[in-house]
C-alpha cells in the first residue's frame, strides 16, 4: 500500500504512486439503470488493460464487503487508471444517504489528481425496451466541445426530465465545484442488465475520451454478461426502488 | 332534512366510502408489492439443486399485468410456462450447463442446467387471457385481470 487518506467517513487507498497526464478524465461507474455504466466500465477496463491502482471504503456508509479479485483482497469501490483515464468502479450501490458525502469526496479526489473532466455512463429506462432494436443515446454536458463530439457520435441532448440516483447528485455537485461533467445515457431496461445498451453507450463515451473501443464482444456475449450480472442487478434494485427511480418516467410540469 | 337533501347526503357518504375502499385496496396492493420485493431480495438467485431463478419484473397496467422474465442463455424451445391458481411456474433449460466456479468461489461444483421459479400474482390467472412473446432471451407475459364483479 502506497498511501491511505481519510476523506470524512471514507478511506481512500492508493496501492502505488501514479500521476495523470493532461487532459485527464475520470469515469464513475456505479450500479444504476440496467447496470449500463458498470458493464461498460468493466469492458473498458478489460479492453484498455487498466491497472487497479487504489480503492475506497467506508465503515459508516458501506456494508462490510471485501472484494476478492485474482486472489487479492480489494476494497468495494475500486480505482483503475491509465495515463489519462481514471475509472472509479463499484458493483455495490451505497445507500442513498451516502451519495452526498461520496460525490464530494470523489470530486475532491479528482481535483487533487488533476482530472479535468468527469464522465458518467448510465441507462435511461424506457418502458418499451423489450420492443426496441435501435437504442437512442442522450447526453447532459457542461462542456461545449464535448457536445459537438457526442452529436457527431449520434447522441442527442437530454432536453427536459428528471434524473434520480448517484449520477444526478454527482451532476449537481460537479456543477457546484465548477468541474466539467458529462453524463451519457442510453435507452435500456431498468431492472435487467443491458449489455447492448452498454455497447451503444460506450461507442459514444469512448469518442469523448478519444480512444477506440471494440464493443463487438459486449454484443456477442450479451447473454453471458446478463447471466453473470444477475446478482448485481438484483442487489441494486431495492436501492433504486427506495430512491424513487420511477420519477424518471415523469414529465416535468414546468420546463 | 328533506328527502332530496337526505339522498344527496347518503350519495356523498357512499362516494366517500367508495374512495376509502379504493384507497385501502391500493395501500394493500402497495404493501403486498413491497413485501414481495423484500422476499425477492432475500431469496438467493440460485439453488444447489442446479437451477437459477430468473430476474423478472411486473407492471400493473390497470386491466392487465405485464411480466418480463430475463432468461439469458436459455434454450428458447425449452421454455415452459404453466399456470396454477395465481401462480406462474417457469422452467427453461440452459443451452449449456453452467458452473459458478468459472467466476467465483460460490456455488462449489454445482452444475446449473435450468431456470426455475414460481411467480405469484394477486389474482387467479385464466390461461385463456394470457399472451406470451419471446425476444432475445427474454419473455413477455401479458395477463388480463379477472373482470371485477
Amino acid at each position: 500500500m502506497f498511501r491511505e487518506v481519510d476523506f470524512g467517513e471514507f478511506k481512500l487507498t492508493e496501492y502505488e504512486c501514479f500521476r495523470m497526464k493532461e487532459p485527464a478524465y475520470a469515469l464513475l461507474a456505479m450500479p444504476d439503470t440496467g447496470l449500463v455504466g458498470v458493464i461498460g466500465a468493466s469492458h473498458l477496463i478489460k479492453v484498455l488493460n487498466l491497472k487497479e491502482v487504489g480503492g475506497m471504503d467506508s465503515y459508516v456508509y458501506l456494508p462490510p464487503i471485501a472484494v476478492i479479485s485474482k486472489k487479492e483482497i480489494r476494497l468495494p469501490i475500486r480505482i483503475f487508471a491509465s495515463d489519462n483515464l481514471l475509472v472509479v468502479y463499484s458493483e455495490f450501490m451505497p445507500p442513498p444517504q451516502a451519495f452526498p458525502a461520496l460525490s464530494r469526496v470523489l470530486l475532491d479526489y479528482f481535483e487533487r489528481k488533476g482530472i479535468s473532466h468527469v464522465l458518467m455512463a448510465s441507462g435511461l429506462a424506457v418502458q418499451n425496451r423489450f420492443e426496441l432494436s435501435q437504442l437512442k443515446t442522450y447526453y447532459i454536458t457542461t462542456k461545449l466541445e464535448v457536445e459537438e463530439i457526442l452529436k457527431g457520435a449520434g447522441a442527442q441532448p437530454f432536453e427536459n426530465g428528471f434524473l434520480v440516483g448517484p449520477y444526478a447528485l454527482m451532476l449537481k455537485e460537479a456543477l457546484r465545484a465548477e468541474m466539467p461533467v458529462t453524463l451519457v445515457m442510453t435507452e435500456s431496461f431498468l431492472e435487467f442488465p443491458d449489455p447492448e445498451a452498454s455497447a451503444k453507450n460506450l461507442e459514444a463515451l469512448s469518442k469523448v475520451i478519444g480512444v477506440t473501443v471494440d464493443v463487438k464482444e459486449l454484443i456477442e456475449r450479451a447473454e453471458a454478461i446478463r447471466m453473470r450480472a444477475r446478482d448485481a442487478m438484483k442487489a441494486a434494485m431495492p436501492n433504486l426502488t427506495r430512491m424513487r427511480k420511477e420519477y424518471e418516467y415523469s414529465m416535468p410540469l414546468n420546463i | 332534512m328533506s328527502t332530496d337533501e337526505f339522498e344527496r347526503f347518503w350519495r356523498k357518504i357512499r362516494e366517500i366510502e367508495k374512495k376509502m375502499l379504493e384507497s385501502f385496496r391500493e395501500e394493500e396492493e402497495q404493501i403486498l408489492r413491497e413485501l414481495e420485493e423484500i422476499r425477492k431480495a432475500l431469496t438467493p438467485s440460485w439453488s444447489y439443486e442446479g437451477y437459477l431463478r430468473p430476474l423478472y419484473t411486473m407492471r400493473d397496467l390497470g386491466d392487465e399485468y405485464i411480466l418480463y422474465i430475463d432468461l439469458p442463455n436459455a434454450d428458447q424451445g425449452s421454455i415452459d410456462v404453466k399456470f396454477k391458481g395465481n401462480a406462474i411456474l417457469i422452467r427453461a433449460k440452459l443451452k449449456m450447463q453452467h458452473r459458478f466456479s468459472e467466476w467465483s468461489g460460490q456455488g462449489g461444483e454445482t452444475v446449473f442446467t435450468e431456470y426455475r421459479d414460481v411467480i405469484t400474482l394477486p389474482f387467479d390467472i385464466d390461461p385463456n387471457y394470457v399472451s406470451l412473446r419471446q425476444r432475445k432471451g427474454m419473455i413477455e407475459l401479458r395477463i388480463k385481470k379477472p373482470k371485477q364483479v
